[in-house]
């Protein structure tokens, strides 16, 4: 399957999703497929992705803080055993006072790492996950403080110590 | 039978224990010898790479990203330059995808026969990992005298790279390859594919199902072993890759069985090196004369960076596996809004000990199964009902009560009374 009839074949079942195929300029042109879809139709995408290739291999959750919605990005990559293969971006979002969207665990088991990295990085929770733990911040970590957010939730200046530019750190005592 | 309760023993393993390279922590259920569940902590050594790439410009980001790891430094740094040329269009001379060819596999070589020796020190073979280790040595001369340095060696820049592979690094590099394939590999090949005792230990141990690699996406070497023909060089039509001739190589071609163990994983690594081998010398017969990179200087690409847009994915097969940068540009600005990764090791790892589970303790590579004792003892023994999931923690006494009332129903008649000794080890006063 070629990328285009992939997104043709995408487009007619989902109307309302936006996309597009664009191609980088390596010796060996690349075709990417970028999807847009609302969080509402989500779920049922990543489920008919899941049905074209039920080998289909997921493999990162890019997620965001936007100005006023966190995004999250997914790369799968399609059909694997050929040449070259479909690599495909799903991009969804989500309001920042709402910061929910479903989980893909039962989709594709291999998510649940990557959501859990994304709810403690980015407070971008994920309904009816398995396992809510963290992952790689330890159980001590402040409550309601996300790394990797660029508003008020995330690391304070008070919390930053022996960190920044080499050139531009103060020195401290 | 119906009120049989089933006693599970945890074992933590990690974050720091002599066994383990790196600070990572597996939380073994085992019942009796045979594991039940493994549980996985990371972030011992969590730097927040990301948070600092949030502070950094794109030419900075270069070298940031070279130090997430020592041994696939290279790899690193190609893949992000790949996501930023991708997110900026920037088209690279053809010499330079030659040279990362060539640096490329260099580091695949360097990286498995490192692996082949770990591989042959975790099952008590040690003789393996000095072999391997001095033939390593040679290959860690030749990025030495490409790139200046043994590891991080950053030879890319974006748009191209920044060391020239000279005549004097074409004859070191044949020389090499040529040592590879009348000393090292007959070795290694004796080794890793007809040594009986390596194959007895290897052999059915730490399967991984194909059906599970799918799954949990598996990456590289492991997915490869378990019988899935993916490859990100050939899949992805990396670079100049596919003129090279590039393909998949499964435990199949070598042994003519896949299982999806220790050993067909060992298998892929072997024939990586000999192919490793034949693409380096291929590039270096095709490579053409000409330009190595895009850009004259670094503030030139930062100019045409400062004014990109978009994003772009990069993506690589390394020694591990699939490895995957993103870069999304801030128009008007040298700091990229979003840099991310993904290495192989963390999907491979969730595979593993998805795939664990069911094995015996023995069966996890020695390093696991050599465990000392006393850390059961920092731990105490947890019941876990599996219907309902709760956990109970047991102390001594409990435990005593327990082994009295199992004795007295074997036997009725015994009169003894024994008490708490609320010892030092483990022991919880009453």
């Amino acid at each position: 399957m070629t990328p285009e009839e992939f997104l043709d074949t995408i487009m007619e079942k989902f109307p309302d999703v936006e996309g597009e195929i664009r191609e980088n300029k390596l010796p060996h042109p690349r075709k990417r497929v970028w999807i847009n879809v609302d969080r509402k139709e989500f779920k049922e995408l990543m489920k008919f992705i899941k049905e074209i290739d039920p080998k289909a291999q997921f493999s990162i959750i890019i997620a965001r803080d936007g100005e006023d919605c966190l995004e999250a990005k997914y790369h799968l990559e399609l059909f694997y055993d050929h040449a070259p293969s479909i690599s495909l971006i799903v991009r969804t979002k989500c309001p920042k006072d709402d910061p929910k969207l479903p989980s893909v665990t039962d989709v594709f088991p291999s998510a649940l790492p990557y959501e859990r990295e994304v709810q403690e990085f980015l407070g971008l929770f994920f309904e009816r996950i398995p396992d809510s733990r963290k992952l790689f911040l330890p159980e001590d970590f402040p409550e309601g403080v996300y790394p990797l957010r660029k508003d008020k939730k995330g690391i304070s200046s008070a919390m930053i110590k022996n960190a920044g530019h080499p050139y531009k750190m103060k020195k401290e005592g | 039978m119906e009120n049989r309760v089933e006693y599970w023993v945890k074992i933590p393993i990690g974050p720091i224990h002599p066994a383990l390279e790196e600070p990572e922590k597996f939380i073994i259920t085992l019942d009796g010898e045979r594991i039940v569940n493994v549980d996985v902590k990371l972030g011992y050594n969590l730097r927040g790479i990301e948070w600092i790439g949030m502070r950094r410009n794109y030419i900075q980001i270069l070298y940031l990203a070279e130090r997430i790891c020592g041994i696939c430094s290279f790899s690193h740094n190609h893949t992000y330059a790949r996501a930023v040329e991708e997110m900026a269009r920037i088209e690279v001379p053809e010499r330079a995808e030659y040279i990362r060819v060539i640096v490329g596999e260099l580091e695949r070589i360097h990286s498995h026969l490192l692996n082949l020796g770990v591989a042959g020190h975790a099952i008590g073979y040690d003789t393996v990992l000095h072999l391997s280790w001095l033939a390593r040595e040679r290959i860690m001369d030749i990025l030495e005298a490409i790139g200046g340095n043994r590891v991080n060696y950053s030879i890319n820049t974006i748009g191209g790279v920044r060391r020239d592979i000279g005549e004097k690094h074409k004859r070191m590099i044949l020389d090499m390859i040529k040592y590879y394939r009348e000393e090292v590999m007959p070795k290694i090949e004796e080794i890793f594919l007809y040594d009986p005792t390596v194959e007895a230990r290897l052999r059915d141990a730490g399967v991984i199902p194909k059906r599970i690699a799918i799954e949990y996406s598996a990456q590289g070497p492991t997915a490869r072993g378990s019988g899935i023909r993916k490859d990100v060089r050939y899949n992805e039509q990396l670079g100049v890759y596919p003129d090279l001739g590039i393909k998949p190589i499964t435990p199949k071609e070598f042994t003519g069985v896949i299982k999806g163990d220790v050993f067909d994983r060992m298998v892929v690594r072997v024939g990586e090196l000999w192919q490793s081998m034949e693409l380096i010398e291929r590039a270096l017969d095709q490579m053409p004369e000409g330009k190595i990179k895009a850009f004259s200087k670094d503030n030139v690409a930062l100019v045409r960076l400062k004014k990109a847009e978009g994003e772009g994915i990069g993506r690589y097969e390394a020694p591990r596996g699939e490895l995957v940068h993103y870069v999304m540009a801030n128009s008007g600005s040298e700091i990229p809004e979003r840099w991310k990764m993904r290495e192989p090791t963390f999907p491979n790892l969730f595979a593993v000990a998805r795939a664990l589970v069911g094995e015996q303790l023995a069966d996890v590579p020695v390093a696991i199964a050599s465990i000392d004792p006393c850390l059961s003892c920092t731990d105490r023994v947890a019941v876990i009902d599996s219907k309902t999931g709760k956990k109970k923690i047991l102390t001594e006494k409990d435990l005593l009560k327990a082994s009295i009332e199992k004795t007295r129903e074997i036997n009725p008649n015994i009169k003894a009374k024994p008490e708490p000794i609320a010892g030092t080890c483990g022991g919880v006063r009453p």
